[in-house]
């Protein structure tokens, strides 16, 4: 079965195609490296993945689910409900007066006990005893306007990049967005958080729960701090660290969240040749634990070096895929991307 | 934990030293007793610290939150006082006006959490605006300008609270403070205060890491407008009346918005010393700087120039643009803490 | 009055307030736009406008000629130059003084500066307000709300009619309508104003085009006051009273339009002002004049609910 499924996915912006019907399938515990020139689409390809661009066509399958937000008759159904929740504040507030005077000034005597019952069922009865009562545009707006709204939120929110990350998609940025006033701890920590089942509360009054996890969670976060080789840092702000720390870092953060698919997007650049050979021994190591890495390189030795599956990208469109020496072979990937040396070496 | 006991510190350091002044009194000549005006502080310090959690922690720039402490201030006032039926004690009405605080943030919340955070700025001033003049209109419930009173004071223990002691109030207003103080810092040090912060440096990011950035937000939306209209109560319960509309203006809302950023944006020790200097700078350069002038004959008694509230503006004014000219980050932020104790230096130049 | 009666002066209203509203919202929007600076400022330079403006007709000894004559045609027409000239200078000094220093601090520092500047323009008018001048109502307390003499005169343009339509309403259209069409002019056609539009987008890659971005944001910040200021002379003409803490709500008012709109969209403001404008003229008339703002304020969020980034405004994409 495969893991990942781009079908015909097509991304415009306004006039620009940015992807161009774009097939790509990704089986469990590969490596796939997305490379050519800049421009191509290909973190584009990554942010219609992950969520942060609605395809305007095509689909992106993860484990045999689309990764969205269904319409499902629940929705309907909370949208109703907020609809009608809406029409009943609405109308409250249009006789709020005049309900209070009905249920307690009407009521209330000074230093007698307070009718409670009556004052309730003057409430019930305000509505049908009195004709000039507010009723239906209040309601009838309300309704309207409340189902509409949480409509258009709930639209806006259907491919929202944390549905992918919930269903086990991770990624690292082209340009790092690491949280830099945190420490890299708590940015691994971040990272961690949907594996977390603490509520607020349990945080605010520091209950049994939060004591539990909070103990776990260092000890994995300093665990995965560990496995790329951060763990002497851990304390120090992320801003702070060095360029190719902070690419670690992310790769760490990102690994946090336990994913079963790992999208790394240029996770080389700027790197020295002996940094270059750590991180190819990392994402083996990644890809040893179970996690399928999906990657975006320009660094050839990288893509050459790791990668199962290569597929080249340019202007959109793909316009080769195998593994790697059928693409540095392939004419066309040549001439649009990699140049004649790279076929000679 | 090492790292982190420095800023520990600071917050309780300044609360405990709050703790002592009123035993210091006890020995110190009358000239000295000023315990009695920091009860309004600690209560605008409750107020700062619930914007704190919505804009130093979450980063959402919310300019109304006198609306919220209004809603505290009226729930509380018509939960206690005599004219209605409800006539709850001072614990339970408290209690309940932080739970309807709760429901009023999310409220206001939900159809603005989208909104960037200008646009949100302006809904939220708008908010405050709007409060004020429902307050005012609907006063067959609110009593429009007169507000609600006279409130019945606090009782603990069966003591019941007096004007004429301070004491009482200064300990049970510290204590609130202490509690909120603690709350807000477990929440810091948390999943929840880790996501809020996300949320500030990098939305999107935050949300590629699954984190759901909705509810968080409303979440900072409920827990900040209950703990400013708790400081709401208190304010009511200490006035012994709801106050009338006008009092919960833009100015307590830029107050607010002073304390927090004077003092250091997400910092908790910063959001105390902020509301100590803000609210004791009006107190201490205002009147010496009309005195000044008075002393020297510089403007005659009759002149615009010559009432000191009448300069209040201007010198507050003139202070804020200097304090940002200079010192931009706030008197104590909350990361500087951490650089100091981290010689290491800042990391080598970044990939463009 | 007839159903249809009330409906055209109610329109007339909210036409001459909207535009007004959407004057003001323009400074404060081509402000915005170009560095995201909330300027609270703007509703008390306004202000001060007004001020200005009545200090102007007192030293000129207009409020001693009858309306409608040569004479105070001609001082309204100094007046109309002056103010203008007066605020856009203060906000220019403002800028060059206070916000320069803050290009890269963060956000909050330019707003919380400008906090402080509105209290300062604020404060000024109260001090203003205390001016031994005649139009400033000697002997009475300075904080008090000033009267502005009536200058152009109220007689209904429309013979008997029941519908009001006044020489106010023609000034406000004859003032405020070029000058939008010139902002437009210079900020599409003139290389000062392109290189505004480009600041206001990508400021970095202006100065690597050799924009000087100091002094675009100046101009920039000299124009949004030179509209405020010609606002503040049109609303003193019009609503004929100044009081010195009038900044706030007009800066809400115009705040609110600019978001409305979309802030940083010059349409938008324009837009935004209007719809405010009419929406405030129907709601006083057809609800009630104290539920106004909450109902103004409902709008906002209704709008904002669908379309998060106002009616005109861009949608913020972000590089990823």
């Amino acid at each position: 079965m495969n893991l990942l499924e781009i079908k015909t996915l097509t991304v415009r912006f306004g006039g620009l195609t940015a992807v161009n019907t774009l097939d790509l399938e990704i089986q469990p515990h590969e490596i796939v490296s997305l490379i050519g020139p800049n421009g191509a689409g290909k973190t584009t390809v990554f942010n219609a993945v992950t969520g942060i661009h609605e395809p305007t066509r095509g689909r992106i399958v993860f484990k045999g689910a689309e990764v969205c937000r269904p319409f499902h008759w629940r929705t309907a159904a909370s949208l109703a409900f907020f609809g009608f929740v809406t029409g009943n504040i609405l109308v409250f507030a249009a006789n709020i007066e005049a309900l209070w005077e009905a249920a307690v000034t009407a009521h209330y005597q000074y230093l007698k006990p307070f009718p409670w019952r009556e004052a309730i069922a003057s409430v019930f009865s305000y509505f049908t005893a009195n004709p000039s009562a507010h009723l239906e545009w209040p309601l009838g707006i309300g309704i309207v306007v409340g189902a509409g709204g949480a409509y258009a939120v709930w639209r806006q929110s259907r491919r929202a990049p944390e549905i992918a990350a919930r269903a086990g998609i991770a990624r690292t940025f082209q340009n790092i967005r690491l949280f830099d006033q945190m420490t890299a701890l708590d940015n691994v920590l971040l990272g961690m958080d949907t594996q977390l089942r603490s509520r607020f509360w349990h945080d605010a009054l520091r209950l049994p729960l939060f004591w539990r996890e909070h103990r776990e969670a260092e000890e994995r976060a300093m665990e995965m701090l560990r496995f790329v080789g951060l763990e002497p840092e851990a304390h120090r702000l992320a801003e702070n660290l060095a360029y190719g720390l902070q690419r670690r870092l992310e790769i760490a953060r990102a690994l946090a969240m336990k994913p079963q698919l790992l999208l790394l997007d240029e996770p080389a650049a700027g790197m020295n040749p002996a940094e270059t050979v750590e991180l190819m021994q990392l994402i083996q190591r990644i890809r040893e634990r179970g996690i399928t890495v999906f990657l975006i390189e320009h660094h050839m030795r990288v893509v050459m070096g790791i990668s199962d599956r290569i597929a080249v990208l340019d202007h959109g469109e793909k316009i080769a895929e195998g593994n790697p020496q059928e693409v540095r072979a392939d004419q066309r990937v040549i001439a649009a991307y990699l140049g004649k040396r790279m076929r000679d070496e | 934990m090492t790292p982190f006991l420095h800023r520990v510190r600071f917050h309780w350091i300044l609360l405990l030293l709050a703790a002592l002044i009123p035993l210091l009194e006890l020995v110190l000549p009358p000239g000295w007793h000023f315990g009695e005006l920091l009860r309004p502080i600690f209560l605008m310090a409750i107020l700062g610290l619930g914007l704190n959690i919505l804009t130093g922690f979450t980063g959402l720039l919310n300019l109304g939150v006198a609306a919220f402490m209004a809603v505290g201030a009226y729930s509380y006032a018509i939960l206690t006082c005599d004219i209605y039926p409800f006539q709850l004690g001072f614990w339970s009405a408290t209690g309940l006006t932080v739970l309807i605080g709760l429901a009023v943030g999310l409220f206001l919340g939900l159809p603005t959490i989208r909104l960037r955070g200008d646009y949100l700025a302006i809904v939220t001033l708008g908010f405050g605006e709007i409060v004020q003049d429902v307050l005012k209109n609907l006063d067959t419930i609110t009593k429009g300008t007169q507000g609600i009173n006279p409130l019945p004071p606090p009782t603990f223990l069966g003591y019941a609270f007096t004007s004429e002691k301070y004491q009482p109030w200064y300990y049970l207003f510290l204590a609130f403070l202490a509690i909120v103080v603690l709350l807000n810092r477990n929440l810091q040090r948390s999943r929840v205060g880790r996501a809020w912060i996300s949320i500030r440096e990098d939305e999107l990011a935050s949300a590629c890491m699954g984190i759901n950035t909705m509810k968080m937000k409303l979440l900072a939306f409920a827990l900040g407008a209950a703990q400013c209209s708790l400081a709401g109560a208190l304010w009511a319960s200490f006035l012994g009346s709801s106050g009338e509309p006008g009092n919960y203006d833009f100015q307590i809302s830029v107050m607010a918005v002073c304390i927090v950023i004077v003092g250091g944006m997400g910092s908790i020790g910063g959001v105390l010393l902020g509301a100590l200097v803000i609210m004791g700078f009006s107190r201490i350069v205002l009147d010496n700087f009309t005195s000044f002038l008075k002393a020297h004959e510089l403007v005659s008694s009759t002149n615009v120039l010559a009432a000191p509230g009448n300069w209040k503006y201007l010198l507050f004014g003139l202070a804020l643009i200097l304090m940002m000219r200079f010192r931009p980050e706030g008197l104590l932020p909350s990361r500087q803490v951490r650089a100091e104790l981290h010689p290491g230096g800042k990391s080598e130049a970044r990939n463009p | 009055m007839s159903g249809s009666e009330v409906f055209l002066q109610e329109l007339i209203i909210g036409l001459s307030n909207g535009m007004i509203i959407a004057l003001i919202a323009l400074g404060y929007t081509m402000v915005y736009g170009i560095i995201e600076l909330i300027n609270f400022a703007h509703g008390d330079l306004f202000m001060l406008g007004c001020f200005c403006a009545l200090t102007l007709v007192g030293a000129l000894g207009l409020d001693q000629l009858a309306p409608n004559t040569f004479g105070v045609r001609g001082g309204l027409l100094l007046i109309l130059l002056v103010t203008p000239a007066f605020c856009g200078g203060l906000n220019w000094l403002v800028d060059r003084l206070t916000y320069r220093h803050l290009r890269e601090a963060t956000k909050l520092a330019p707003l919380v500066s400008a906090i402080g500047v509105s209290f300062v323009f604020m404060n000024l008018g109260l001090f203003w307000g205390g001016l031994r001048m005649a139009v400033f109502g000697m002997g009475r307390a300075a904080a008090a709300p000033k009267d502005f003499p009536v200058l152009i005169s109220n007689d209904n343009l429309l013979g008997q009619s029941a519908v009001q339509f006044t020489a106010k309403d023609v000034m406000v259209l004859i003032v405020t309508l070029p000058l939008m069409i010139a902002l437009t002019w210079y900020t599409k056609r003139t290389r000062a104003g392109t290189a505004m539009r480009a600041v206001a987008q990508d400021r970095v890659a202006a100065q690597l085009m050799g924009i000087d971005v100091d002094r675009v944001i100046g101009q920039t910040f000299f124009i949004g006051g030179l509209l405020a200021g010609v606002a503040s002379v049109v609303f003193a003409l019009y609503n004929n009273s100044i009081h010195f803490q009038m900044g706030y709500r007009a800066g809400i008012d115009a705040f609110t339009a600019a978001v409305l709109g979309g802030i940083g969209s010059l349409p938008g403001a324009v837009l935004g002002g209007l719809f405010i404008g009419m929406a405030r003229a129907f709601c006083d008339q057809y609800l009630a004049t104290r539920w106004t703002n909450a109902m103004v304020f409902a709008i906002l969020i209704l709008v904002l609910v669908f379309r998060p980034s106002g009616l005109l405004g861009a949608k913020q994409k972000e590089k990823v």
